[in-house]
Parts: structure tokens; C-alpha cells; sequence
């Protein structure tokens, strides 16, 4: 029987047959959890589930022809669609060729790749005029719909299918180097600290924009206007500024700011959070927690970071044995470039074309409900992109809330349930997580270590340890809640989070690996971090005292 | 004044790859360098040349393939031909003239070796080399089996993978001009191989030495798993050494060799002493220093005498060795290996 997955007849379940094709199919909880919404599944995530097969394709990667995927009672599911022995043969001399410009110049491509989908977002809102937030309103119903048309098949596409790619060869490369780690150091190269000191020090656009944060933040002292922060709620502040000249000239520069660098949503993977340009405020909690520091933080660990790096990396090539040194030094240069790419995609990825999705899909939601097609403009959440192109034009003679109702019901209900963690037998789980890496990005497992006896631990870690009192902390939202010195633990953390690296003492999170953003941005700000440790926001109450291990990897409740 | 056929390997030289075929040459290379080489002499190209023509033996191979109607390219066709024409070289008493030379020599060696009928090993010494092409005939004792063993020496020049080979190569099949080079037999209590370079991955910083109990022909031949060492071409230290298994070992017979099980207790243990392993280093390192490339070189260590004169070298040639692979490709490789 095929379970029903809000239509979209690919993502549809086969009880029988799928368990037998695939072995086991794996529930992608970092990304699944809460349930993403039927829009953003046909949309986004189409994509992204396009892209993970395209990529294996294009690179022609030898054991796999990339992911399958099924939507189960609302959440996603994962396996990897083997290659036989014979394709695996052919296509090997072909991935040789495509694997090697990432080794050699992983910059240089990535490089032209982020350059061009900037290229594309802007290109297509200014060649309809648009510009600010509001400006979507003055489209016509037509030239609103060949937007999202061409938001929803074309740049999608694009974004989708360059995300993977580099993705893909970065697990490849990030992958290799954490195994022959393993056999000459014989640590895991994820919570080693010498592994986390040689990626460190790769400045990503996620610091670029926190640093324009911070500098507004001093431009907020600067024009006298700081009290206004420290007096009002994040709202309060936009609405008190405008009513000073000093003010008005912040605000001003505040949003020319957001203009360039505003397309980003609190929560990525999904059309239902608000993006900064739209909602100015959002930021407002992040400057406030910089603008008392009068040099940027990571600017001070930056130099004491890049060195430590430096020296790590000659101390680590004079322990790798000779014959193998000279690879050694290309793979770990490649997985440098690759762990930085792992930080600096996300605002050209997931924020930005997230955040034009939201920009559509937000006035969609608008137009239907004011022409009678749906009750609420949340309700947008709940169609398909033929429904919207069915409703869109002539605008309010369809009624779309029959498909709204049964959706939202299916939504509603998967709310309610755990997700079993896979389906089919789970001893095949090895060997489909081994022929394709990039499952990982969904799949981290704890290194348990018993002998160590500790109360969680990691999938990865930055190095150092520290104690402190711990802050759980469930949404990006809730940042302005932490106090300085604390521990923060989290689900996990995104750039939407970045801004609480330098305010926090340690980070314990449930999900994340080697190159997860709590790791990377925890390793740039010199703070130690436990990433990955599945249950950390179930196990740990606020004010509990805790020692963050980042040099093992552990997490220790010390008041239990 | 008739044609001069036999050279002692010291008359010999790198310019000599035309008159005697490479073994030859590079032996006498070798013993005028001063390297340990066993004594013995080379039979020129030309000494082949003329046995077949004295002989009428050429005149009979090119009657018998202009009889032979059609292409010869199959197995079947090298195989029958090869028999055909071997009968016709081997039919044949060496000239005269050619045999006594010969023997003047063997007689020369013999007493210099202080031995009535000295063992030697007869091998063929292409001006091209085909290693493995040609056979080989070991522990040969005696004028009379000298002589038979020499001019089977040159008919194995038709042997059927000779005889393919010429023909996918274009080369005429009626005859492929080799010298014969003529050794005394080390006492070898071990052999083996040597490369100057790791022939896999083209890194010229080690040496590579394979060996086994007995004589060296179960190395070369690469059936079963010698023992190898990881030299360091610097320090000539051992950087690391694996056991191998050693199964079967080649031993003198009466006259002739044969194969034979290895016993346990000597499969277990490695062949080669640690002193020995850094000579044969040493050596490996002074040929690749004169032939100015990685040299691939066989040698043996003689019962017969203390260390360390007991490390003999039987041959050098140039290594064929892979262009050292750049470093992309080498996490290219082991991207491929690891999936």
C-alpha cells in the first residue's frame, strides 16, 4: 500500500516494495523535526531531494546514483540507490576526472558558483522592479506568477543542483581526510582538537554579515542612540529610532544594510518564519548583544586562531608518514576549503533563496486570502505550485480549501507522533551510509566512549573545555534570553545563531557533525563545543552546572 | 681472421648493447666497475647470426614460412610453428669453428673458478630486452651440454611467445639476433630482486627488495610471496619489512633445478640478514648512481663466501618504473579505494 504524502506522488510510501529495494530507509531528523510543511516539500525540498541525485550523477560517483527519498507520516526518509558493480566500473575513470578540479582549486569553483546565484537573485528582482520587502506588492497577478514560476523551477534548480554538488564533493574530500586521519592518528578526526585547530580560521559571509552587526552596533554609540536599545524591546527600538533625526539616519542605514544582506529566515528549510528585510526587528536582538564589545570578538581569537592553525598543520604533515605526505597536504588543504564552504553556503544557499521563497509565497498568501480562495494567508503553506498557478490567475474564482483542510489535518497529525527512526532492517544501515557520505548531513551518531563515563556524547566537537551554568535555548528567537559566560545548549544552530558565539562561554547541541555550523563557528570563536550528542536539549535544565569536553568530545552534568 | 664470438664479461661495456645483447653489456658494465658479478663470458649476435647461417638452418626456417600458406596469428598456428622451427634449430651441431672458441673459454673459466666442469647458467642477452621471453638454462655442467644448452638458447628465440610477439609488432618472424651470456652458478642460499624505486608509485626516497631461499627465479618469476624489504636510499635503514610466504624455493639438483616446498621453519623466518639487506642496498644505489635512472637488478647471496663478498648482482637493467603520480591523484586513488 502506498501512505499518502500530501499528494506528491513521488514522496509516497511503498510499505512493501520500498523496505526490499532500498534496505532501510533512515529518517532525516535533523531536517525533518518539526515536520516541514506540504509548500515548502513540494518546493524547496523537491529541490534539494533533485539536487542530491543530480550531484552523484554529474560527478558520476561510483557507488551511488544519489538519494531516494518518501515522505512516512510527514517526516523525511533517506536511503542511498546503490550503483551495481558494472556501472561502478564505468563510472569510476569518469569521477576521477570530476572529483579533481575540487581538489585542486575548491575555492576557485566555488568561487564563480556563489557569484553566479547572486547573479540570478538579483537579476531577478531587479529586472521586475523590485527592491525592498514591500515592492512585491505592486506586481501584477501576471508578473507575480511568472515570478514564482520561475522562482519555483528555474532559480530553485539552479541553487539546488550547485548546493549539492559542492556539498557532495565536500563530504568526499572532508570524508577521506577524517578516515586516513583515523589511521595515522588513530582519533577521530571530529573530536580530535588538532583536526579542529587545522580547520579553523576561514572567515565565512555568516561573520561578514555578524561583523556588519557589530559595526552598527558601534555606529548605534556613535550617533548617541544606544540608550534606545538598552530601554526598548526589539520593536520598541525600530519604532522609538524613527522618532529622532539620529535615529532615522540609523534606521536608514540599518536597512540598506538588511537590503544587501537582509535575505535570510529564521528558520531555514521552510517558508513560515519571517525574513530579516521583512521583519527589521529580527536583527535587532543581535546588535544589541554586540554593540558594548568595542572591537569585534572574533576579530580578537582570529589571529590567535589562524596561527594556532598554522602551527598545527605543520606539526600534523611532519607526523603523517613520507610516502603519504604530499597527498596528505592536497586532501587537507581541499578539506580546509571544504569545511569553509560548508559555513559560507548557507548565505548563498538556504538564507537567500529561502528567503525570496518566503517573499512569494508570503504574498500568495496575502492576495488568495484577500480574493476569498483560502481563510488565512498562512494557509499558503498547505498548497502546491499547480494550485497556486490554478488560483493565481483569474485571481479569486478558485477556492482552495479543500486542499488546504485535508492537508493541514495530514500536518496536523504528524505533529502528534514520534517518527520511528527508519523503516526496513537497519543492519543495511552501515553499508547505505558508507556508499554515499553525504547521507551523514542528515544521519550524525555519538561517539560513545564508556571508559569515559560521561553523561553525553558527541558527534563532533571544538576544541578546549570550560564549565559553566548551562542555557537551553530551543529556537533562534529565544537568543536574547542567554546571559553572558553561560553555556548554550541547543537542538542545533544555524547563521541565524551566529551572533551568540561570542556572548557564549561553551555549546552543546543535539544534532551536527564535523562540518556542522555549531563546530565551525564554536572553533572560530575559541569556545569549546560538543555537536551531535542526540539528547542534549532533553537531558540538560537550564541552570544545571556542566563541563563542556571539547577536546574528547563529552559532556559532563556535574549537578545532576 | 675469423670472427671473434666470445667476450669475457670485463671486455664488455655499455657500448657493447649491439655486439652482445644488454645482459652481456650491463654485466660487463658491472665487472669493470668493480662490482661483484660472477665470472663469465658472452656470446656475440652475430655468433647467432652465423650459426644459423653455417648451419643452413635460416634457409630451411624461410622455406618453411613461405610454405605456409596464410597468416600465422592464432595460438594454435605460434605453438605448431614454434615446434617446427625448434626442431630445425635444434637439429643442428654448432659450427666448427664457433664451438671451439667456446669451449676455450669454458676451459679459461673453469680454471679460474678452480673447478674441472664448472656449473654456469646460460641466458639469453637480447640488444632489446624481452624479459621472460627467453629461456633460461641453469646449473649447466660440461663442454658437451654447453654447447646443446647454448644453441637451445638461441631456438627459444622461436618459442611461441616470441614468435606472437614479433608478429604484433611487425618484426619478421624468420629470426630475432641474441647474444648468450654464460655465468658461473652462485651457491645461492637466497636471492632476489632489488628496485631502486617504488615501481608503483614511481617514489624514487626507497628501494624495494624482494627474496626468497634458493635460487632467485621464484622471485622473478612472481608466483609466490617473497619477502620484502622497504629500503631508505639515504641511510639504507629498513623502513619496514614483510613476511612473506614463501611457499615453494628453487634448489640445485645433481645437474638442472627444481622447485621445491619450502620447509616451515624457513618460511617463517626471513631470508635475508640485516647487513645483507643494506649491501645489496648499497650496491642497488651505486648501479642506479651510474646508469643515471632506477635500475631493477637481481642478485644472490653465495654460500660459497663471508659477507661481504656473498652478495653477488646477476644483472641491472632499467627500471620500469610509473611516472610518480601527482599528489591529486594520488587522494584520487585513494578516494577510489575507500568507497
Amino acid at each position: 500500500m502506498l501512505l499518502p504524502a500530501y499528494d506528491l506522488s513521488f514522496y509516497e510510501f511503498d510499505e512493501e516494495n520500498d523496505p526490499k529495494t532500498y534496505g532501510v530507509l533512515l529518517c532525516d531528523l535533523v531536517h525533518g523535526k518539526p515536520p516541514l510543511k506540504p509548500l515548502y516539500i513540494g518546493i524547496g525540498w523537491y529541490w534539494y531531494y533533485h539536487g542530491f541525485r543530480n550531484a552523484p550523477e554529474i560527478l558520476c560517483l561510483p557507488t551511488t546514483h544519489g538519494w531516494d527519498s518518501r515522505f512516512i507520516h510527514g517526516y523525511p526518509y533517506i536511503t542511498t540507490i546503490k550503483t551495481t558493480e558494472a556501472e561502478a566500473t564505468e563510472r569510476e575513470p569518469i569521477f576521477r576526472e570530476k572529483i579533481r578540479p575540487f581538489l585542486e582549486d575548491f575555492d576557485g569553483i566555488w568561487n564563480l558558483r556563489k557569484t553566479e546565484l547572486l547573479r540570478i537573485y538579483k537579476e531577478a528582482k531587479e529586472s521586475r522592479g523590485l527592491k525592498a520587502w514591500e515592492d512585491i506588492r505592486k506586481l501584477s497577478n501576471i508578473d507575480l506568477l511568472s515570478f514564482f514560476l520561475d522562482f519555483t523551477f528555474i532559480i530553485n534548480r539552479k541553487e539546488a543542483e550547485t548546493h549539492m554538488i559542492m556539498m557532495t564533493a565536500s563530504y568526499y574530500i572532508s570524508g577521506l581526510l577524517q578516515e586516513l586521519w583515523r589511521e595515522i592518528f588513530g582519533t577521530e578526526a571530529p573530536i580530535d582538537p588538532d583536526f579542529n585547530k587545522i580547520m579553523a580560521g576561514y572567515e565565512s559571509q555568516d561573520i561578514k554579515v555578524v561583523r556588519g552587526l557589530w559595526r552598527l552596533g558601534r555606529r548605534a554609540v556613535e550617533l548617541g542612540v544606544q540608550d534606545v536599545f538598552e530601554t526598548f524591546d526589539d520593536e520598541g527600538v525600530i519604532n522609538e529610532l524613527g522618532k529622532t533625526k539620529a535615529g532615522a539616519q540609523w534606521l536608514s542605514e540599518y536597512n540598506e544594510f538588511l537590503l544587501e544582506h537582509g535575505w535570510r529566515c529564521e528558520r531555514m528549510h521552510a517558508y513560515d518564519t519571517p525574513a530579516w528585510i521583512e521583519k527589521p526587528s529580527l536583527g535587532i536582538n543581535r546588535i544589541k548583544m554586540l554593540m558594548a564589545k568595542d572591537v569585534f570578538p572574533m576579530d580578537v581569537e582570529k589571529v590567535r586562531v589562524i596561527e594556532e592553525r598554522k602551527k598545527t598543520e605543520i606539526e600534523v604533515l611532519a607526523k603523517v608518514p613520507e610516502g603519504q605526505r604530499d597527498a596528505f597536504k592536497v586532501l587537507m588543504g581541499a578539506a580546509q576549503k571544504s569545511g569553509f564552504w560548508s559555513e559560507d553556503h548557507t548565505y548563498f544557499c538556504d538564507f537567500y533563496i529561502g528567503a525570496i521563497g518566503r517573499w512569494i509565497v508570503t504574498e500568495y498568501g496575502r492576495r488568495f486570502a484577500e480574493a476569498g480562495c483560502i481563510d488565512d494567508p498562512e494557509d499558503i503553506h498547505f498548497l502546491h505550485a499547480n494550485e497556486i498557478r490554478k488560483a493565481a490567475i483569474p485571481m479569486g474564482r478558485v477556492n482552495l480549501r479543500h486542499y488546504v483542510e485535508r492537508r493541514k489535518r495530514e500536518w496536523e497529525e504528524s505533529l502528534k507522533i514520534d517518527p520511528k527512526p527508519f523503516y526496513g532492517d537497519i543492519s543495511h544501515a552501515q553499508s547505505v551510509l558508507r556508499s554515499d557520505p553525504t547521507l551523514s548531513v542528515s544521519t550524525q551518531v555519538p561517539i560513545v566512549r564508556e571508559e569515559l563515563k560521561a553523561d553525553l556524547y558527541g558527534a563532533a566537537a571544538a576544541p578546549g573545555v570550560t564549565e559553566g551554568v548551562a542555557r537551553v535555548i530551543m529556537g533562534a528567537d529565544k537568543l536574547a534570553e542567554i546571559k553572558p559566560g553561560e553555556i548554550l545548549v541547543a537542538p542545533g544552530t544555524s547563521a541565524a545563531w551566529t551572533v551568540a558565539f561570542s556572548i557564549v562561554k561553551g555549546l552543546i547541541t543535539d544534532g551536527g557533525g564535523a562540518l556542522s555550523h555549531p563546530v565551525i563557528m564554536a572553533r572560530e570563536n575559541g569556545i569549546p563545543c560538543v555537536a551531535g550528542c542526540l539528547e542534549a536539549t532533553a537531558k540538560i535544565k537550564t541552570g544545571q552546572r556542566v563541563r563542556v569536553d571539547g577536546n574528547r568530545g563529552v559532556v559532563y552534568i556535574l549537578n545532576k | 681472421m675469423s670472427e671473434k664470438y666470445v667476450y669475457w664479461f670485463e671486455e664488455l661495456g655499455q657500448d657493447h648493447h649491439n655486439l652482445a645483447g644488454k645482459k652481456c653489456a650491463n654485466l660487463g658494465e658491472m665487472a669493470k666497475l668493480g662490482l661483484p658479478v660472477p665470472p663469465g663470458f658472452g656470446l656475440t649476435v652475430k655468433a647467432y647470426e652465423d650459426f644459423l647461417a653455417k648451419t643452413n638452418a635460416i634457409q630451411e626456417i624461410r622455406n618453411y614460412f613461405q610454405g605456409f600458406h596464410g597468416s600465422i596469428d592464432s595460438i594454435d598456428q605460434f605453438n605448431e610453428s614454434s615446434s617446427e622451427i625448434r626442431k630445425i634449430v635444434e637439429s643442428k651441431a654448432m659450427p666448427k669453428g664457433m664451438g671451439s672458441m667456446i669451449l676455450l673459454f669454458y676451459d679459461d673459466l673453469c680454471r679460474k673458478c678452480n673447478v674441472d666442469e664448472v656449473a654456469v647458467a646460460i641466458r639469453s642477452s637480447g640488444p632489446v630486452s624481452h624479459p621472460g621471453q627467453y629461456e633460461t638454462y641453469l646449473n649447466v655442467k660440461g663442454k658437451q651440454d654447453l654447447l646443446v644448452k647454448i644453441i637451445q638458447v638461441w631456438a627459444s628465440s622461436f618459442n611461441p611467445r616470441s614468435l606472437a610477439f614479433r608478429s604484433r609488432k611487425g618484426i619478421p618472424l624468420e629470426s630475432d639476433p641474441i647474444g648468450v651470456a654464460v655465468l658461473k652458478m652462485v651457491n645461492a642460499r637466497a636471492a632476489g630482486v632489488v628496485f631502486t624505486a617504488d615501481p608503483n608509485t614511481g617514489d624514487r626516497s626507497k628501494m624495494i627488495l624482494e627474496a626468497n631461499w634458493g635460487l632467485g627465479e621464484s622471485v622473478v618469476s612472481g608466483e609466490l610471496m617473497p619477502d620484502t624489504y622497504f629500503v631508505d636510499k639515504e641511510s639504507l635503514q629498513i623502513r619496514e619489512r614483510k613476511l612473506g610466504t614463501k611457499q615453494k624455493y628453487v634448489t640445485f639438483k645433481a645437474v638442472g633445478v627444481s622447485e621445491e616446498e619450502t620447509p616451515p621453519d624457513k618460511r617463517s623466518s626471513f631470508c635475508l640478514k640485516d647487513e645483507e639487506v643494506a649491501e645489496v642496498g648499497r650496491l642497488a644505489v651505486t648501479l642506479e648512481k651510474h646508469f643515471g635512472v632506477p635500475q631493477d637488478a637481481e642478485w644472490a647471496i653465495d654460500e660459497d663466501f663471508p659477507f661481504p663478498k656473498n652478495v653477488i648482482l646477476l644483472q641491472t637493467r632499467s627500471a620500469v618504473i610509473a611516472q610518480k603520480k601527482s599528489a591529486v591523484d594520488q587522494v584520487v586513488d585513494l578516494m577510489i579505494k575507500r568507497l
